[in-house]
């Protein structure tokens, strides 16, 4: 409960504050959104396993932004940008499925 | 993450080659399953029920925060991009502007070289001269004829019924026949929608457009061609007519003839003017040499465009 509060605070934050994002980094925006998508999933997956753990979650959501923000500015450095970030939203998109299977079978036993 | 208990599982779990199956297999971050056997190990209760940390908290603010923030983003780039769009437009608005300004200046030019050319040459000269210029199309003549119109059929009436297909149009193929067929009936001299056709002339479609000398006409297209009287009947039994005819019967474009008294055509742009030139290097005869004057060998945009 008090996690979805956080989480609507956040959005009315993001929505009131309207901060301008530097245009050096408007690229990285969707993949960090997705990767923390991936964190946030393997969290609640974790918990239905009753193996939350506070710590391992903070460090992958901060992991996972990062890891893919690097990979795009990577791809793009090297020419292969584009394909790159295909490829992390295809293993981040693997992987939200793969929990949100999980979290569906604690759910409805489905 | 954490080491010391894992040990056991670590091996399990190592890096096969087989990395997509390890991914599609076990999407759970590892450290979580080692976090927990830690927390079994030293005894440390877990947390009850569905609530979170300080730092998990601040963590879900932020995912909120990013999650808004993207979508603030997304939201500011789409202006942008129609923005762009309509800026394009108006350029391209502005261009054809220029375009005709300049083409009604280059027409207004040529009227007074005409008329200083004909102060100059005597009588007989400068009739002829009107004459070949009448019939090559470069300059405005008047007379009777008739006058082809071709429409697309109207938005919205499905003629060809469940297939998925906008409405009828007519082609760039139509208005060569037709032109074609206006010229082998004896017509002296055609211009569609305004656009003078010379010996050069282009019909052709880039896209869904059509071309006439490189420069876009829209239906309804109006071809108008001055010729001798007898033109309207040898037209009407000609190949393209009895097509045409036979296509606006089927798919509802509209096609009609009509005779039309006084018509006045104007004269086409001025047609650039092509040299031969030497392929090899003019060093054994300098007499080969390209005079520089001449719109040739200059990438001015003449009339043309």
């Amino acid at each position: 409960m008090i996690a979805v509060l956080a989480l609507l605070a956040g959005v009315a934050l993001g929505l009131w504050l309207d901060p301008t994002v530097p245009a050096a980094l408007q690229p990285y925006l969707p993949i960090a959104v997705v990767a923390a998508l991936d964190a946030v999933f393997g969290g609640v997956r974790a918990k239905l396993d009753r193996i939350f753990d506070d710590k391992q979650f903070v460090v992958s959501f901060i992991s996972n932004v990062l890891v893919a923000a690097l990979i795009v500015y990577l791809g793009d450095q090297l020419g292969v940008g584009g394909q790159l970030s295909t490829g992390v939203v295809v293993v981040l998109g693997v992987r939200i499925f793969g929990n949100v299977a999980a979290i569906r079978r604690h759910l409805f036993r489905a | 993450m954490s080491d010391g208990s894992g040990e056991g599982r670590r091996s399990a779990r190592a890096f096969t080659p087989d990395f997509l199956t390890e991914l599609f297999r076990n999407p759970l971050d590892p450290g979580y399953a080692d976090a927990a056997a830690q927390r079994a190990k030293t005894g440390r209760p877990a947390r009850p029920g569905w609530s979170v940390g300080p730092v998990g908290l601040a963590v879900i603010v932020l995912l909120g925060f990013l999650c808004a923030v993207a979508y603030r983003q997304t939201m500011a780039e789409e202006p942008g991009r129609a923005q762009a769009r309509s800026g394009l437009v108006a350029q391209i608005k502005q261009r054809q502007d220029e375009t005709d300004v300049l083409s009604a200046r280059a027409d207004e030019l040529r009227a007074e070289v005409n008329r200083q050319r004909e102060a100059a040459l005597g009588g007989s000269q400068a009739a002829r001269l009107r004459d070949l210029e009448a019939s090559t199309g470069l300059g405005r003549v008047r007379g009777d004829g008739v006058v082809v119109r071709l429409a697309d059929a109207p938005k919205g009436q499905d003629v060809i019924s469940g297939a998925n297909v906008g409405p009828p149009q007519v082609l760039y193929l139509d208005l060569q026949a037709v032109a074609n067929d206006l010229w082998s009936v004896g017509a002296e001299a055609i211009a569609i929608n305004g656009q003078r056709l010379t010996a050069t002339s282009t019909i052709r479609n880039a896209g869904e457009a059509i071309l006439v000398d490189f420069r876009p006409v829209t239906g309804p297209y109006e071809v108008s061609a001055i010729g001798p009287g007898s033109m309207r009947e040898r037209f009407d039994t000609s190949n393209s007519a009895l097509t045409m005819r036979k296509v606006a019967q089927n798919t509802g474009i509209s096609f009609d003839v009509r005779d039309a008294d006084d018509l006045t055509l104007p004269a086409a742009p001025e047609p650039r003017l092509r040299y031969a030139e030497p392929a090899v290097s003019p060093s054994l005869s300098p007499s080969a040499e390209v005079e520089p004057s001449g719109s040739g060998t200059s990438p001015s945009p003449s009339g043309g465009g």
